[in-house]
């Protein structure tokens, strides 16, 4: 495309509403939450807000767990995807459209409504308890609801459709003949996997771990059903401070700290996928 | 390469996927309000229970209206952002790319609350302008990086050739590059929409008195009840989203945007 004179002119105009918008609305609040967390009402400035947040034990057990779970959830949901997507990408394109599909269907549907079936099955008088109890294993129902188990089948069901996507569309790109040239040079099926397929969509895997990592540790809805204020991670947390405890300061800063964190795992990822090329 | 244990894999990802719908289903269905699973008999009930909570139909329409809306304008400023991104090179693009991606990269809990304690709060702004802005601001991304795709796929000669024909830029923008970028833009206005309209957690501390979104006002509903009213409210939902899904991976091959 031709350079002309009056390029930045319009480059200026296209971009500017939008820019000033999120600048605006979305970079100034975010500002004075930053600031929120180190100014006390009283004037000043201090960190002790951060301090408490990381002497505090509570908050200390909110975060670890909040990691940990999140952890636990991109594991399992690489696990359940990675064979799960190789079928996928080397269907033929029609089934693999409707298939697709299908994955996207619980991406569109709003969490609540899908952790509710979790209620369903692990509630008291629900589908896992009704057989254990039929088949005589238990005498009374056994709590389920606001475990850490509850928690992690929820997340992993919300979140799996962001592991499958990136890693099919990422193993679509293997070429069938490298596959091929593998198995004819020797290769086994399990080394053919580890040392071609997981390599060649590796891109893949470090983006939907970022997905599902950071949507996990970010997760409200989840938590707030299948959690409750018995088993809190950082969202239901910061709800807390901000809704219950009135504390606005320590609610910025747990805010704050769930940003940090997610920013910084993806940094991280990035800069992983980056040294790969 | 294929083997019988991929496909095994294949099947427990789906049942874990879907599973749940079904178990969903099945409870709307029930006749049992406590939720024994699995439900006895069989009610239209619950059904009609989702209609005559005013609750749910005060807050579908207000989540309709925002859904609409901040598509609409994060989609028309949106449009020029990725027009410029694409068709050219200029110092500060990575910047402006970093920029609206941003909102992604925030949990969208941390920006309802910053929006509460900044606009709400501290500037006494309207709740239904600051559910508004918290969800168009969440959009940009969709919007740019969808339009962004289809733009792509535009070959920039068949604009070049209708300007060197005479058409102003602005024209030969609206008469021949719009009409060919139809379907991205379907395709971003529908994922946008269902972003907006499914979100909780913007939403969750910008609803205010009078002005909830539906999913928050599911969420408070389950709060204090417990009974299949939520089941079939979520089957309505869950169909209303398999049409539109459908429809749009159908017309626009909608899982290539997302």
């Amino acid at each position: 495309m031709s350079r002309r004179p009056n390029q930045t002119r319009t480059i200026v105009l296209l971009v500017s509403p939008a820019f000033i918008f999120v600048l605006v609305f979305f970079v100034l609040p975010l500002m004075f939450l930053l600031s929120q967390s180190v100014l006390p009402a009283d004037g000043g400035f201090t960190l002790t807000g951060y301090v408490d947040f990381f002497q505090s034990r509570v908050s200390r057990i909110v975060y670890l767990r909040t990691l940990r779970l999140g952890l636990i959830v991109t594991g399992i949901c690489v696990l359940m995807s990675y064979p799960a997507a190789f079928v996928l990408a080397r269907m033929p394109a029609r089934r693999r459209s409707f298939l697709m599909s299908l994955v996207i269907l619980p991406l569109m549907t709003n969490a609540v409504a899908r952790t509710f079936a979790w209620l369903i099955i692990l509630g008291r008088r629900g589908m896992v308890n009704q057989t254990l109890l039929s088949l005589e294993l238990v005498e009374n129902p056994v709590r389920f609801i606001f475990t850490e188990t509850a928690i992690v089948l929820g997340l992993t069901q919300l979140f799996l459709p962001l592991m499958v996507l990136p890693l099919v569309s990422a193993m679509e790109n293997i070429p069938d003949d490298v596959l091929e040239a593998a198995r004819s040079l020797g290769a086994n099926r399990l080394i053919t996997f580890a040392r071609i397929v997981v390599p060649l969509s590796s891109d893949g895997l470090v983006l939907g771990a970022t997905l599902v990592f950071t949507g996990s540790v970010t997760a409200f809805v989840t938590p707030a059903i299948l959690g409750g204020s018995r088993l809190l991670l950082m969202s239901t947390l910061l709800r807390q401070e901000a809704v219950i405890l009135f504390d606005q300061q320590a609610a910025a800063v747990v805010a704050v700290v769930m940003i940090s964190t997610t920013l910084a795992v993806n940094l991280l990822l990035r800069f992983l996928r980056v040294r790969q090329v | 390469m294929v083997s019988r244990w991929m496909y095994t894999s294949l099947v427990i990802l789906y049942c874990f996927l879907l599973g749940p719908f079904v178990i969903i289903f099945m409870a709307s269905f029930g006749a049992n309000a406590t939720m024994a699973f699995p439900p006895q008999g069989f009610t239209l009930d619950w059904f009609a229970n989702v209609f005559e909570t005013s609750q749910f139909i005060d807050s579908f329409w207000i989540s309709l209206q925002l859904a609409l809306l901040s598509t609409i304008v994060s989609l028309i400023m949106g449009m020029p952002v990725a027009y410029a991104l694409v068709r050219f090179q200029f110092t500060g693009s990575g910047l402006v790319e970093t920029v609206f991606s941003a909102p992604i990269l925030v949990p969208g809990l941390v920006i309802g609350f910053a929006m509460l304690n900044f606009f709400v709060l501290l500037g006494d702004m309207q709740v239904m302008t600051g559910l508004f802005i918290g969800h168009t601001a969440i959009l940009f991304p969709y919007s740019v990086r969808v339009i962004s795709a289809s733009l792509r796929n535009l070959d920039p000669y068949v604009e070049d050739a209708a300007v060197s024909l005479g058409a102003r830029r602005l024209r030969g923008f609206l008469l021949v590059v719009l009409p060919n970028m139809q379907a991205g833009i379907a395709a971003a206005f529908v994922l946008g929409f269902i972003t907006s309209f499914n979100n909780v957690p913007v939403s969750l501390f910008l609803s205010g008195p009078g002005v909830t979104t539906l999913p928050v006002s599911m969420l408070s509903y389950l709060e204090y009840y417990f009974d299949p009213t939520i089941a079939a409210l979520s089957t309505l939902l869950v169909a209303f989203t398999v049409v539109l899904v459908q429809s749009a991976e159908r017309l626009l091959g909608l899982s290539q945007f997302v």
